[in-house]
């Protein structure tokens, strides 16, 4: 436009320099008298008059090409205008954050996305890349650069990337970058554009599935899965196996792949368990069985087979899921141990017999010899050696006779696990432990407190609770302190579901620290008195027990002793 | 008292003994005994054979049997016993009298109602005297 004006100027000053220069000399030439001097002011009106004729039309087609440019220029003010509101439109609507790189100033602008996505606050905002790129995290940071700049200089076509980006509360977001570049004339990029979108959910939603797929990957266990319908009455055709799968039956996944499980059945596979399975394909339920089935290699082993089927939200059958595992070593182990109870059954059995036969015929002499000396009681005999001698002979026969009645006792217990149990009532079991005690009680007149209000029935079997309190009883006043005078306490609680039974005497005590471990043993004497067998006690825990309950004991030597006994009631 | 009852038992001193403890506690007025099962159903086949001859001899009113013995035992015994061909004789009443301890041949003598009660050796005057009142 300057240049123009020069121009113009330029051409008008050369003309009129012109037109002054031809007129001058004209006139001077031929019209030099004063006479004619208006003519000189002719002259300067006539070249007023066509300089403004010039003027005026320059004047008017340079305003007519002004107008054409400002009407130009109005329109493409518009349309910038338009095309700015619609990009703030975009910017306010998307979840993206937004940012504006302008390369060679390294200024850029961020959208509000910095602010609701990043929690970032307009003045902490960073106006330069370094911000941006300190807000990468450090591990991502050298990848995502190489890879930027190699699009900045045009390197690569596209740029996208995905990085951890940091939050105004130190937390990292996974984000997905996505940009263009804006070049001028000569290619150069002078501008770049970019949206960062939130993925940090689908990043962790990604890392949660990949930690499930490693269940299914790393698992011992075999894991298949199949289609949801199957052809011709067969198991649905495979569509994945895992690892373990592979490892087990010797196939690899791409073997296997669109077949049937059909292919394990061999000659040893239990046929009624397959249909048992195809039934349960066929009305879409559960089911594990138990087969033997073979590898590739045509070796067999037992497999534990389960199918569960897997239903979408309609409630439409979409796959199942067959879950395996070798269980050879485990079938293996259970014929050894129904091998070894057969066995162990058997031997325990024989042993029984062993015993009733071995009772029986140690018991039948015997009694043929208490038989006798119950006839030898009525006969007179006048010698007094012989009758010592038969006195032993009766003592000695009837000892034996306690003996192995005593076993007996024990031998019929341990047999009967299973006794019947009844409502009992504790009174009168005592009532009855009394009267068989009667002659001692008179004798020795303990002080016997009962207290069985709270547990007035008990579910037991009545013989052995009432042998388990004779026998208590009678110890009691057997081992009996000589200072002081018998006492002995029974009491009866409930306790939630249990009857605890508790029986306690001031007597002679037993020294449980040398002796705990044989209390309740067979043939265990803790006191030398002549008529103590040893017997008692090991009755005593054999029948509570029997009755499964418990009994444990405390004791001080010269203080007394107690036994609780718990049953469940 | 009871005119004649039958002791089944293997084991001599065990008969010795009844025959004794039995006279003592006039308890019956004859006894006869019999080794095993088989010698006892023997004798009952010979009675049998001559109360056809129209000669009617006496028959056991009650039995004490044992269990455990050679040839022929007690359960066996009893099985031939209850059969139809023993039904002139089998409403005489059986004592098991033994030293089992095996719970099931208590069980098993339950089953019997001809066994009226399974006692354990030695017989005993005691006994009888209880058996008296049991059966008289």
């Amino acid at each position: 436009m300057k240049s123009k004006t020069l121009k113009i100027t330029l051409v008008y000053v050369i003309i009129s320099l012109i037109m002054a220069i031809i007129c001058h000399n004209l006139l001077t030439k031929y019209f030099f008298e004063t006479r004619y001097s208006y003519l000189f002011f002719l002259k300067d009106v006539f070249f007023i008059i066509t300089t403004a004729f010039i003027f005026r039309y320059i004047l008017a087609k340079n305003e007519s090409k002004n107008i054409s440019v400002f009407k130009k220029l109005k329109k493409t003010n518009e349309e910038i205008k338009e095309s700015n509101e619609k990009y703030d439109i975009v910017a306010k609507a998307t979840s993206d954050t937004i940012w504006d790189w302008k390369i060679q100033e390294d200024k850029i602008n961020w959208n509000k996305g910095i602010e609701s996505v990043f929690g970032y606050n307009p003045e902490e905002v960073g106006k330069t890349s370094k911000w941006w790129f300190d807000k990468i995290h450090p591990e991502d940071s050298i990848r995502m650069s190489i890879k930027l700049y190699s699009f900045i200089e045009q390197k690569t076509e596209k740029w996208q990337d995905q990085y951890r980006f940091k939050c105004a509360d130190g937390t990292y977001k996974y984000v997905l970058d996505r940009g263009f570049l804006l070049k001028d004339e000569n290619g150069r990029a002078i501008r770049m554009i970019g949206a960062i979108q939130d993925i940090t959910k689908q990043k962790e939603e990604e890392q949660r599935l990949k930690l499930l797929e490693t269940v299914i990957t790393q698992s011992k266990d075999s894991i298949l899965i199949t289609e949801a319908n199957s052809k011709d009455h067969k198991i649905p055709k495979i569509v994945y196996v895992n690892p373990a799968f592979s490892q087990m039956s010797g196939y690899e996944s791409n073997e296997i792949i669109g077949k049937s499980t059909n292919i394990f059945k061999g000659p040893k596979s239990d046929s009624e368990e397959l249909k048992k399975l195809l039934r349960a394909i066929e009305n879409e339920e559960e089911c594990v069985i138990e087969t033997i089935t073979y590898t590739k290699t045509q070796e067999e082993y037992w497999v534990r087979f389960a199918m569960i089927p897997i239903f979408n939200n309609e409630g439409v059958i979409t796959h199942w899921i067959s879950i395996q595992r070798d269980i050879t070593d485990e079938k293996k182990l259970e014929t050894e141990k129904e091998h070894l109870i057969r066995e162990l059954t058997q031997n325990n059995k024989d042993l029984k017999q062993f015993s009733y036969i071995t009772s029986h015929n140690l018991r039948a002499p015997l009694s043929n010899l208490i038989g006798l000396l119950n006839l030898i009681e009525d006969i007179p005999i006048e010698d007094e050696e012989l009758e010592e001698i038969l006195a032993g002979f009766t003592k000695s026969t009837h000892l034996l006779n306690e003996t192995i009645n005593d076993l007996v006792k024990v031998i019929i217990i341990k047999d009967n696990p299973s006794m019947q149990k009844e409502e009992v009532s504790l009174k009168e079991v005592f009532e009855n432990v009394f009267s068989q005690l009667s002659f001692q009680i008179e004798l020795h007149k303990p002080i016997i407190k009962l207290k069985f209000d709270k547990v007035p029935l008990l579910n037991i079997n009545k013989a052995y609770i009432e042998s388990i309190l004779l026998n208590l009883l009678t110890n009691s006043i057997k081992y009996k302190s000589e200072n002081r005078k018998l006492k002995i306490s029974i009491t009866a609680e409930q306790i939630e579901n249990q009857a605890i039974i508790t029986f306690k005497d001031n007597g002679i005590g037993i020294d449980l620290e040398r002796n705990r471990d044989k209390v309740f043993g067979l043939y265990q004497r803790f006191h030398n008195y002549p008529d103590s067998k040893g017997l008692g006690l090991y009755l005593v825990k054999s029948q509570v027990e029997t009755m499964g309950g418990t009994i444990s004991i405390d004791s001080e030597v010269n203080k007394g002793t107690t036994f609780t006994i718990t049953f469940k009631n | 008292m009871l005119e004649q009852i039958l002791c089944i038992d293997d084991d001599p001193i065990t008969l010795m003994l009844c025959k004794k403890v039995i006279l003592k506690s006039s308890f019956s007025r004859e006894i006869i005994t019999a080794q095993n099962g088989e010698e006892a159903l023997h004798h009952f086949n010979t009675l049998k054979y001559t109360n056809n001859k129209n000669k009617v001899s006496k028959k056991p009113e009650l039995i004490f049997l044992d269990l455990n013995m050679p040839v022929m035992g007690g359960w066996e015994f009893l099985d031939h016993f209850t059969s139809d061909a023993y039904a002139e004789f089998n409403s005489a009443k059986v004592i098991v009298l033994s030293s089992t301890i095996d719970p099931e041949d208590l069980m098993k003598a339950k089953k019997y109602p001809i066994i009226i009660d399974f006692l354990s050796k030695p017989i005993t005057q005691a006994m009888l005297e209880y058996l008296k009142k049991k059966i008289m």
